[in-house]
């Protein structure tokens, strides 16, 4: 309802239209520092240096192999919940509901595994993944169709759909999935026929890592050498132009969250198959959070998603292990991910303004050319 | 007896979403969506307890968390409004920031206590005589200070937006700005005003769950609140008097809710109580079919170049 005017604003045209793979690896890069400066400004109010934090940060994830592994195991799910933002941002539609979506996928899939631990893996594994794909994906492309059949407003729907899939999970994991001691809120270990097999043994670092690059390889495809990709950006670019094209907008709503709420269910079956091996009450829950500010500044472009994912995954691994050993509190991340978003919003205005200057300059030029 | 309470609770909790939902329709009339309005509420539930902890006062509380709201305010009106920015990813990152920095101030004040730190919260304020009434005067006139106000302020708010000469820029803001440019008013000013009386309100509605209701603060004590009053500024069409309506039915789900949680019964399990709010909301939007949407609403206004 509200979205379609957002076509002409300057960060949708930053963000889609990067003017060169350079200016944007160097705005993005200014952006994280500043983030990190700012973060570092309140640390000082718990008397911790930043400095000393920073360099414990950085030193913990790259200590050891396990911690290195760890970053590609953090980085698996939040390439997915990134692109499941990205994707539909590239048509103009806001999929705030990753989170949602990720936790229908996290306990379908371990509904899935725990209903049919004989069989093998190979047959297993596939099945809790296309489980968890359908579940968000379904899920997703509800706020889809309710945009498409009630002109529904997208990021509303999508935000509250989340409250309600953490009830249903709630409900789930309190009654009909939990643990046979019936202890805590949460299901039971999944048999080991469903585990992602891991990539480098002991550490978490696990083949699913793999699955979210060839996912960010099949939305790149989807984008940009499909017809669907092709009606999706011409409705993100400009709605009405597309509607005169002929394009059916409202076709392209539902295929854009039913495929973009995949994407984050797909995040669920790597995090409970891969390494939590069942599902816990509220866990991860801020992945479709930061899924959000890893599109945003990765560009909503598959591979910068996929390279801030790395990114936001080592300020994770040293991040957690920073919070556990000292007394610096772990919404320090969110702090770092806010200041981050907020730099990389900026950045796309002094862009903008740089853009438009040499423009101006090269014209003046022109002018005076003979 | 139920009844009595579930009505009285009903009026309670509708306080923060009319406050909330107030300064939605009004800034939305000028054509800006306020789009960190949950992570305001947070931060507004955090500053207005820090507030009224440290000084030992609810009003000092309350001003706090406008405070709080207006600072949020600045930095969201001056990236969209002047420098043109996208309204939805601009609210998403203040929203993240926001609830962490009142998380991560409440420790770096009050460390990790073993049991919540509390305040007294709101007292009750029976109306003499009226508060009388079987059944409806307890529910409508025996309820805190802030509770009146924000009953109050709703058709106060409808009749300054309908009106009165301010009211009338406001809405002409959102509907039209060229025009509004054209008669020498900057648009500009008119929409950073208005975010910042919105965010102020927002900020007030906050408070309300630590210090107005509860008496503590917890890091999950919003949960999507201030989206419900964001919804209820559309539901209501984007009218005062119509977001009262949506806030009274939200109001008495709430309570029905906490009702139904703390009574024993168990009819349907608690998850589907606790997502009730939030269903309604979305059965809501689909059942709306007219709207009354402020013509350049989430746009930018950029006066046309030489």
């Amino acid at each position: 309802m509200t979205a379609e005017k957002h076509g002409g604003n300057s960060l949708s045209e930053s963000l889609t239209d990067p003017d060169g793979i350079l200016s944007s690896l160097f705005f993005s890069s200014l952006s994280v520092f500043l983030g990190l400066a700012s973060a570092g400004v309140l640390m000082l109010f718990l008397g911790h240096s930043p400095a000393a934090v920073y360099r414990d940060l950085f030193s913990f994830a790259f200590r050891d192999v396990y911690n290195i592994a760890d970053i590609f195991a953090k980085a698996a799910p939040l390439i997915l919940t990134g692109l499941a933002f990205a994707f539909a941002f590239r048509a103009g539609l806001f999929n705030i509901g990753a989170q949602g979506q990720f936790y229908l996928g996290a306990v379908t899939s371990a509904a899935c595994a725990l209903s049919f631990p004989f069989l093998p893996s190979w047959l297993l594994l596939p099945l809790c993944a296309a489980a968890s794909m359908a579940a968000g994906g379904l899920w997703g492309g509800m706020t889809g169709y309710f945009k498409a059949r009630f002109n529904a407003n997208e990021f509303l729907v999508s935000m509250m759909s989340t409250y309600v899939a953490v009830a249903i999970m709630d409900f789930l994991v309190r009654s009909p999935l939990r643990e046979a001691k019936g202890e805590y809120p949460q299901t039971d270990v999944l048999a080991e026929a469903s585990w992602i097999p891991s990539f480098l043994s002991g550490t978490r670092f696990h083949w699913g890592f793999f699955l979210a690059l060839a996912a960010a390889g099949a939305a790149w495809v989807l984008l940009w050498k499909t017809t669907l990709g092709f009606r999706m950006r011409a409705v993100g670019k400009n709605r009405s132009a597309a509607r005169f094209a002929g394009i059916r907008e409202k076709n392209v709503f539902v295929s854009v969250f039913l495929v973009s709420g995949a994407f984050a269910g797909l995040a669920g079956f790597l995090e409970v198959n891969g390494v939590q091996h069942m599902v816990v009450q509220g866990f991860n829950p801020l992945l479709g959070a930061e899924g959000i500010g890893i599109a945003v500044l990765g560009g909503a472009h598959p591979l910068g998603v996929v390279l801030s994912a790395l990114l936001f995954g080592a300020l994770k691994v040293g991040g957690l292990l920073v919070t556990q050993t000292s007394s610096v509190p772990s919404s320090i991340i969110a702090i770092l991910e806010g200041f981050v978003m907020l730099y990389v919003i900026l950045s796309f205005y002094l862009r903008h303004r740089l853009r438009r200057a040499c423009a101006r300059r090269r014209a003046a030029a022109g002018g005076e050319a003979p | 007896m139920i009844l009595e309470g579930l009505l009285a609770r009903a009026v309670q909790m509708s306080t923060p979403l009319l406050l909330g939902a107030l300064g939605e329709v009004m800034v939305e009339r000028t054509g800006v969506m306020n789009m960190a309005i949950e992570g305001i509420f947070l931060l507004g539930a955090w500053a207005g307890f820090t507030g009224a902890y440290i000084t030992g006062s609810l009003s000092a509380g309350f001003l706090c968390a406008m405070a709080a709201g207006v600072v949020v305010g600045v930095l969201y009106g001056w990236i969209t409004v002047f420098l043109k920015q996208h309204q939805i990813v601009t609210g998403v990152a203040l929203n993240i920031l926001a609830a962490g920095i009142g998380i991560f101030f409440y420790r770096v004040l009050f460390g990790v206590p073993l049991l919540p730190l509390t305040v007294e919260p709101l007292r009750p304020l029976a109306v003499p005589f009226l508060s009388a009434i079987p059944v409806l005067g307890p529910a409508l006139f025996r309820q805190n200070i802030l509770t009146y106000l924000a009953w109050g302020a709703m058709p106060l708010g409808w009749w300054v937006l309908f009106r009165t000469r301010a009211g009338l820029v406001l809405r002409s803001t959102g509907a039209n700005p060229e025009a509004v440019d054209a008669a020498g008013i900057s648009v500009e000013r008119v929409r950073f005003g208005a975010v910042l009386a919105a965010s102020a309100l927002s900020g007030l509605a906050g408070a309300f769950y630590s210090i107005g209701y509860l008496g503590l603060f917890s890091n999950d004590m919003i949960g999507g609140r201030g989206w419900i009053a964001f919804a209820l500024c559309f539901l209501g069409n984007w009218n005062p008097l119509g977001a009262l309506l949506g806030a009274v039915v939200f109001g008495i789900a709430d309570a029905a809710a906490i009702t139904l949680q703390t009574s024993g019964i168990r009819m349907v399990p608690n998850e589907f109580l606790i997502a009730l709010p939030y269903i309604l909301t979305i059965a809501a939007t689909l059942a709306r079919k007219r709207f009354n949407v402020p013509a350049s609403l989430g746009t930018a206004y950029t006066k046309e170049e030489k």
